[in-house]
């Protein structure tokens, strides 16, 4: 787990970001350290010897809760032919195991001082993020080891720190005298335990005895991940290591909430998002659905058991409304951060919903809809009777947690993410075209649940016909006549923003866009404006505020690509959509399988590499989920009254494609396409997906 | 003069049933401390099917704080899950019970 040169291991929500001598030095803004729940429990782990501080030969991440530092001592450029190897092995899993191993290769004993520092800030995420002093005080007890503590009023914090070779303790570390036989070496295990008020009882972790056992219990757990998905066959190589890469980081991402019993479902992005998400673990739930349901059962679970009931302005807080964000940090805990949990985001809700009945379409597990009757018809109810701030039928959002709360309550929640063709940016309440789109979706999907699950005809009937209003509605008032696309949004006065997005790929998936328009958007999202090569942009080149590395006005989403290609299938655009897989995956390649949140929208055959925009988190869930997303709209898979359809429209380079044990209804099922065209005829030549020659009329310059 | 703790109570369990509940079953026990005194007061959940009484006996879940804490909690001037991050609210034993309870505390500025 490599970015911008430090190594990150984790464990659920507790991981450990250091540089490649296994060093922490942080400053207050500096994200190095150990982290659980959101709080830094070690800013300073710095291991000398001699004095002397040591020069990293390789670093080798074995698991992604396990990483390997060799090391020799000294500092310095010129190469010293050194007499001692240093070996730091370090396992995450509730705080951290360290195995410290010094091998003298010299004929004759040596004489070390060995010395550990350590201390921590005990910053909250957010302050490490947003740099804000601390405002409790610090104590450092030297009891069986060295207990680092934290304390405002009543938050308590701290860190548990022993050897298991005897030390010299003191308030800033940790010393040992050792004396190392000719060829002989010497070494102790450290652990870091963190201790915390969690649900009000304090927990320590610790580790039992010498940590094999909670090491093997997590291999074990990913060779039972790895073994339970579905196995991918390809004549295209790539592909392959992509999925499985994909497979990996999933299994990464994952994070048991305090309260679902062990269960887990994805979090974010690594390291600053490993918390519970209402948009991003509903998203990465659908990618996933085909391979891992049961990932979408907890989320279902967790979400709707922090479902609002009441209207709290602080968190943004709605009857019914489903969360954006939950934090454990001090922060959050005093109130000076809303997340706990904080509710504001307009589309989690309708998404909800959606999630549910796909769902329940793959796994047939009518158990858990009944059992969610009540969260799905509150988070039904919240679109018409919550979320109409502007009483014109349509989903909008504004903020009432004016100080911390987000503004942008959408996926492009950046501040200059939603502005019309000149650049314009409205003002509040914002109703973007998407949300129209999942509401629309909810409503037919919560419509499909009441008729045969809930057994409620006329609840069914009035979502119907709400659903086909709404439809109407939209087609009439998002349509943009003279560009022939939907509008970003509609503004407070209800008149339309209308910059050219990538949202209308998600008005395909949701199924809201009119037969006779879905020719003209499909045309837009793989036309020059929007498609760069490797993807469809956030915001089409032309617009106002188009730029190939904004955030959300020019990059492309791997997320994004994934839902639009989905929604091309919807609509019968196969080729479309295995345009837009075989970019991505491209993509991908380049990547190494691990696909950025958001990469640049440079035309492909300009730079002929994605570029990268730099972000904290990687992998991100939405985009980890994105090739297993792929795969379901490359081979058409789609549930249909206990069977799977399988309809393939493969990219041109991808002779054939399987899809083996596909869990569901059905039991395991098998999944083949064969596309139009061999792989290895061009040899000697990068396979690269999307430089074959499209056909049609998207026909482009090869680069 | 009667305490909102009490009318919080009371009123749970004279509703009887709770909507929001009827997937939970299990019993919650509330210690609120007042110096040496606590005041007890035991919840018990039957798919929502709700009692309330002073019972001192093991639960499934037990809430423990000061009962000026609590009073806020129930007027809706303090956030429950807020003050449990704190630690001026504990809980100990089945922690889903007290998501699921926490639904029925009033909205800040709604008085019960």
């Amino acid at each position: 787990m490599s970015g911008n040169g430090l190594v990150q291991i984790l464990d659920g929500n507790t991981f450990v970001v250091s540089d490649a001598n296994g060093d922490i030095e942080a400053s207050l803004t500096d994200p190095t350290g150990l982290f659980s729940f959101d709080t830094r429990f070690l800013s300073r782990w710095v291991l000398t010897i001699d004095g002397q501080n040591l020069t990293a030969l390789s670093t080798d991440d074995l698991h992604y809760f396990e990483t390997r530092f060799f090391l020799v001592p000294g500092t310095g450029t010129v190469y010293v032919d050194s007499q001692l190897s240093v070996i730091r092995r370090r396992a995450v899993g509730d705080g951290f195991h360290e195995e410290l191993t010094i091998l003298n290769h010299q004929d004759e004993p040596v004489e070390l001082k060995v010395r550990i520092d350590a201390a921590s800030d005990f910053a909250d995420l957010f302050e490490v993020k947003d740099a804000l002093k601390k405002k409790g005080a610090y104590s450092a007890k030297i009891e069986d080891g060295l207990v680092l503590g934290y304390k405002r009023d009543t938050f308590t914090r701290s860190t548990h720190i022993s050897s298991s070779v005897p030390a010299r303790i003191d308030k800033k570390g940790l010393s040992f005298d050792v004396k190392i036989q000719p060829h002989g070496e010497w070494k102790t295990e450290l652990d870091v335990a963190t201790a915390f008020l969690v649900w009000g009882t304090r927990k320590r972790t610790k580790y039992a005895g010498s940590n094999r056992e909670g090491k093997s219990r997590m291999e074990g757990n990913l060779e039972r991940w790895l073994d339970g998905a579905p196995r991918v066959e390809c004549d295209w190589e790539p592909l392959k290591a992509t999925y499985q890469r994909s497979l990996v980081d999933l299994a990464a991402l994952r994070f048991s909430p305090p309260i679902a019993g062990g269960r887990a479902l994805p979090a974010a992005g690594l390291p600053w998002f490993m918390t519970m998400f209402g948009r991003d673990s509903i998203f990465t739930s659908l990618q996933a659905l085909p391979f891992t349901p049961e990932l979408a059962a907890t989320t279902l679970h967790a979400l709707g058991d922090w479902q609002g009931t009441r209207i709290d302005d602080f968190r943004d807080e709605d009857p019914g409304r489903i969360l954006h964000e939950m934090r454990y940090g001090e922060l959050p805990a005093f109130e000076e951060r809303p997340h706990s949990p904080y509710f504001g985001t307009a589309d989690a809700t309708p998404l909800y919903v959606v999630l549910l009945d796909e769902y329940e379409r793959w796994t047939g597990d009518t158990k858990l809809v009944r059992e969610l009757e009540r969260e799905a018809r509150a988070a039904l109810n919240w679109i018409d009777e919550y979320a109409d701030l502007l009483g014109n039928g349509y989903i909008a959002y504004k903020r009432r947690n004016e100080e911390t709360g987000l503004e942008n309550q959408c996926w492009k929640d950046s501040w200059d993410s939603i502005s019309d063709r000149e650049g314009r940016i409205p003002g509040f309440p914002r109703a973007t075209c998407e949300l129209q789109g999942y509401a629309y979706d909810a409503k037919v999907r919560g419509a499909r649940l009441a008729r045969t699950i809930w057994k409620d005809n006329s609840f069914a009937d009035r979502l119907e016909r709400e659903a086909a209003d709404l439809k109407r509605r939209f087609n009439r008032d998002f349509w943009v006549e003279k560009g022939d696309y939907f509008a970003l949004a509609l503004d407070q006065d209800g008149k339309q923003v209308d910059a050219l997005t990538s949202n209308i790929g998600h008005l395909l998936w949701s199924g809201i866009v009119d037969k006779s328009k879905a020719k003209a958007v499909a045309q837009h999202l793989l036309g020059p404006r929007l498609f760069s090569g490797w993807g469809v942009r956030t915001l089409a080149e032309g617009e106002g505020r188009y730029n190939p590395i904004g955030y959300h006005v020019g990059t492309v989403w791997p997320f994004d690509n994934s839902f639009i290609a989905w929604g091309l299938r919807n609509y019968g655009f196969k080729e479309e959509a295995a345009r837009i897989a075989a970019g991505i995956l491209d993509a991908a390649e380049f990547f190494e399988g691990r696909l950025p949140e958001a990469f640049g929208g440079y035309e492909r055959s300009v730079t002929r590499y994605p570029v990268q925009y730099p972000t904290a988190c990687s992998p991100q869930a939405w985009s980890t989920g994105t090739p297993l997303l792929l795969l379901r709209t490359m081979l058409g898979l789609d549930p249909l009254e206990g069977h799977l359809i399988v309809d393939p429209a493969l990219p041109a380079g991808i002779g054939h494609l399987e899809l083996l044990d596909i869990p569901g209804r059905w039991g395991r099922i098998d999944a083949y396409g064969r596309g139009r065209e061999q792989n290895g005829r061009r040899t000697g030549l990068r396979q690269q997906l999307g430089a074959y020659e499209p056909t049609g009329k998207h026909r482009r310059q090869r680069a | 003069m009667t305490s909102a703790t009490t009318e919080f109570f009371d009123e749970l369990g004279s509703r009887g049933h709770e909507p929001m509940l009827e997937k939970t079953t299990g019993t919650v026990r509330f210690d609120l401390t007042n110096g040496k005194r606590t005041e007890r007061w035991f919840v018990s959940i039957d798919k929502g099917d709700i009692s309330v009484s002073h019972r001192n006996a093991a639960a499934d879940c037990t809430v423990r704080a000061r009962k000026d804490v609590f009073e806020g909690v129930a007027t809706g001037e303090v956030n429950a899950m807020a003050s449990v991050l704190r630690g001026t609210i504990a809980v100990e034993g089945d922690t889903l019970l007290v998501v699921l309870f926490q639904r029925l505390f009033p909205a800040p500025g709604e008085q019960s």
